[in-house]
């Protein structure tokens, strides 16, 4: 019965969209406001149907009605309670709806949000999100239906794959299809604009950049939870693989990351109108590549977990909506001329210009990389694999001159510096990079690329800290106490100080990534119980096993007595879970976390007799990976906060420049 | 002031040497910790050979049976004296070039090396010339206001003198005010 209504709700949103997209459209060629409104509340009204949709597949996942043929082949009997509640977006049709249900609720914040403020372009925009709405349903509803019922009811379902069933799982997929999904919020603000003939005034510009951020927040965490769950959870001591699932839904992001920053030169200059609507059409194509490869794409990847015959047609919507908007965009183009002018390519639009080109080129050359396999088959027959050192070699230099650049670029004033000015804005920070290099060098820190990536994060961090300190300090000669100085200067300009954090946070993760991989170490032991063993100053025992029985699998855990030094830090248990019904076996590292280093033991080996293979690395400085997300999100938040209305006197009576509609 | 100023700067980026100093001390200097050389270049190894039963994952990564299997074959044979090459090769050899993390650089496979540095070059001239071709119109464009404002300028001041009615010395010193004028700005 519930599950017939979350049915009959999921084909009235259908055709809610498709009616909303139908009377957006013709409300706007017929100026029929009756239309466009209705078209409005066809859109809003889809959301509630979703819902009810979705709470009658959770219903159904709940109480486990396996007539419904995706909660057979998505849950059992053995499945932990709390798990059934949301697991059903780890298979293909239900992580449909939930990408559905999170677009729609997207769609109505956007659309409430931009109704007022962008007249014009808001019935364009609310099309093209219903059009995107009305795509996702229709394969829903016609194609692969997450509520259809089974003809004849099994006893038991299949059970979702046990790696899936993990706290981790519970926030890095979801978070993943949120962000690629929400890229569509910012290209149907963009694309309207460009529709209603808006795209040449920069109305659309506080929106777009509001909807890019929060889409960028989304794809930047959720790939940080994602390489923090491989590993912590998939226990093989790395956090980054550059599998082809990993690229694509690394390339739109991005595309978002140039985004974000050219539409600041838009904002502020009233240049680069082109430019942008190019980069949100890439970001958009790139997220729908990232949905496409994810979904029963091309290449292998060891993220098969939504695998259908359905990627084809997410590679055709992709075609569709490419063509269409270039279509558009070419059409339109003449209004988008620039208000501003590029004076000086000493400044930081150019600067803006170069990190957007940077950003695209190793988008570009991560795709190039990620189906290059079939490029190859097709052309000898013969299947490469192109991975991890492949990525590392041709992407690592430009994301570290993009870190440079992220160091020179927030120094160089707006319009133009003169060489002399701009030498003597980098003084400061180049120092800085090259006393990060001789403390290095002194210590003993001597292998070049290296060397050479930590001095640019040097010069980074030294040019975001000076620029503080001498504001604070410019603020406290006009009579402010320090602490008061240091928060008046960081709210004065929110976009900018957000930045800054946001670039600190970026340089923490760097910084984890190059120490990391450059300066982990392994080793792997075989040991029987008693034995002990030492990596650098870590000494570990190997005290036993620790078995437990579950009804759908079998655990294991080593159990170990470390300690660094003199210093005991304590029992390790490393897990290792075979699950007979799927025949696979998961493992999961026990790990030490200091910010200096990690010290992880991964179990590769063990039954209860015989000698266990253990393998153990010391990861330096991987906690600052993890710590910079809390501190890259607050910085988004405090880029987007609406600045207070009663700003104090001090602050610089830019008006406009500093303030986001909230 | 200015001292202070920059010894509390000299104090700050001193601070912040010291903390990288602490920093690399612990955990990038120790960086062999007592691996012998023999496993670092096994570990190296196994890195870059894929493992042919599980996508995307390396031996080194995977815990498949195969993978251990050939982790075993690896060392062995570092172990009986092979180079990396001959590994290599001998691994090609049985389970097909697709083993190799990644492309070799020969044949069509050279493709996938030579695109990137052309991309990233493609890149840097598109950018230099966007930004001379952005600067030049930037200057035409300005230029032509300027001259649009002369020739106001012009029109207003023959106007002028229209209205209060110097018809004669009108023609004349507007003519030669407006040399004068324009004569002045292309100097400028």
């Amino acid at each position: 019965m519930i599950v017939d209504t979350g049915q009959i709700a999921l084909a009235l949103a259908l055709i809610a969209s498709v009616y909303a997209a139908a009377a957006s459209i013709l409300g706007v060629s017929r100026r029929s406001t009756e239309l466009l409104v209705s078209g409005r509340f066809a859109l809003y009204s889809v959301l509630p149907l979703l819902l009810v949709s979705t709470g009658a597949l959770i219903y159904a996942f709940v109480t486990n009605d396996f007539s419904v043929q995706y909660v057979a082949e998505n849950s059992n009997l053995a499945m932990p309670q709390a798990y059934t509640w949301v697991a059903f977006y780890a298979g293909n049709a239900g992580s449909m709806l939930y990408i559905a249900v999170v677009f729609s609720l997207m769609a109505v914040i956007a659309v409430v949000g931009i109704r007022k403020a962008l007249p014009y372009t808001s019935p364009y925009a609310t099309g093209i999100m219903a059009l995107v709405l009305a795509f996702l349903l229709g394969v829903m509803v016609f194609l692969a239906n997450p509520l259809a019922r089974l003809a004849i009811v099994p006893s038991d379902g299949q059970g979702i794959n046990p790696l899936l069933v993990h706290f981790g799982m519970f926030i890095h997929p979801p978070l993943q299809m949120a962000g690629l999904v929400s890229v569509a919020i910012p290209f149907s603000i963009a694309i309207g604009a460009l529709l209603a003939n808006r795209g040449g005034n920069d109305e659309w510009v506080d929106q777009g950049r509001l909807w890019g951020m929060i889409s960028w927040v989304i794809l930047t965490v959720g790939l940080m939870l994602g390489s923090w769950w491989a590993y912590t959870i998939l226990g093989w001591g790395g956090y980054w693989a550059w599998d082809p699932v990993e690229n694509s839904a690394l390339m739109p992001w991005l595309a978002m990351t140039a985004f974000v920053h050219s539409i600041m030169v838009q904002k502020r200059r009233g240049m680069f109108r082109m430019w942008n609507m190019i980069i949100v059409i890439v970001g958009f194509t790139m997220a729908q590549m990232g949905m496409f490869i994810n979904r029963g794409g091309p290449v292998p990847s060891v993220h098969s977990f939504a695998q259908s015959t359905m990627g084809w047609l997410f590679l055709a919507f992709m075609v569709v909506t490419l063509v269409a908007s270039v279509a558009v965009f070419i059409w339109k183009s003449d209004t988008l001329r620039s208000r501003g002018r590029l004076e000086s390519a000493l400044s930081r639009e150019s600067v803006f210009l170069a990190q957007n080109a940077l950003f695209l080129t190793v988008a570009f050359v991560t795709l190039w990389g990620t189906i290059f396999p079939i490029f190859s088959e097709a052309a000898n027959d013969t299947v490469v694999t192109v991975g991890q050192p492949f990525f590392n070699r041709v992407n690592g230099p430009m994301l570290l001159l993009i870190v440079l650049l992220m160091g020179v670029g927030p120094l160089l004033p707006w319009r133009r510096a003169t060489v002399s000015h701009a030498l003597r804005l980098v003084r400061v920070p180049l120092a800085g990079g090259l006393a990060t290099g001789v403390v290095l060098l002194a210590v003993g820190v001597t292998r070049p690329v290296a060397l050479v990536a930590f001095m640019t994060c040097g010069l980074v961090i030294t040019g975001i800290l000076y620029e503080w300190l001498r504001g604070t300090l410019a603020r406290h000669r006009g009579g402010e106490e320090y602490p008061i100085a240091f928060v008046r200067l960081l709210s004065a300009n929110r976009p900018r100080y957000g930045g800054y954090v946001v670039h600190l946070a970026i340089i923490m993760l760097a910084t984890g990534a190059i120490a990391s991989s450059f300066y982990s170490v392994q080793r792997d032991f075989a040991m029987r119980a008693g034995d002990s063993a030492n990596v650098g100053d870590y000494n570990f025992t190997f005290i036993g096993t620790r078995h437990a029985t579950f009804p759908d699998r079998q655990e294991d855990y080593a159990r170990f007595e470390v300690f660094k030094g003199d210093s005991y830090l304590g029992i390790m248990e490393a897990l290792r879970a075979e699950y007979p019904a799927f025949r696979i076996a998961s493992t999961q590292g026990a790990i030490h976390s200091t910010p200096i280093e990690d010290f992880y033991i991964v179990p590769s080996e063990f039954d209860r007799e015989g000698p266990a293979i253990f393998r153990v690395l010391i990861n330096p400085m991987v906690w600052w990976m993890w710590a910079s997300g809390p501190v890259l999100v607050l910085g988004t938040l405090f880029a987007l906060s609406p600045r207070r209305r009663t700003a104090p006197a001090v602050a610089p009576a830019r008006t406009g420049a500093g303030t986001v509609r909230a | 002031m200015g001292a202070v100023r920059s010894a509390l700067n000299i104090v700050c980026l001193l601070a912040l040497l010291a903390l990288v100093a602490a920093l690399a001390t612990a955990c990038l200097t120790a960086s062999d910790r007592g691996v012998p050389d023999i496993e670092r270049r096994a570990t190296a190894l196994n890195k870059s050979i894929m493992c042919p039963v599980c996508p995307g994952e390396s031996i080194d990564q995977s815990q498949n049976s195969l993978a251990i299997q050939m982790r075993a074959i690896v060392r062995e044979k570092i172990d009986e004296g092979w180079t990396d090459q001959q590994i290599r090769d001998f691994l090609v050899e049985r389970y097909g070039p697709s083993v190799l993390m990644e492309p070799p650089a020969s044949g069509f496979n050279l493709a996938a090396w030579i695109v990137p540095p052309v991309a990233f070059t493609l890149a840097i001239a598109a950018l230099l010339l966007t930004l001379k071709w952005m600067r030049m119109s930037a200057e035409a464009e300005r230029r032509l206001e300027e001259e649009e404002a002369v020739g106001n300028q012009q029109d207003y001041v023959s106007r002028i003198e229209d209205a209060l009615g110097f018809e004669d010395t009108a023609e004349r010193g507007s003519g030669q005010q407006g040399e004068g004028r324009s004569g002045g700005t292309r100097q400028t």
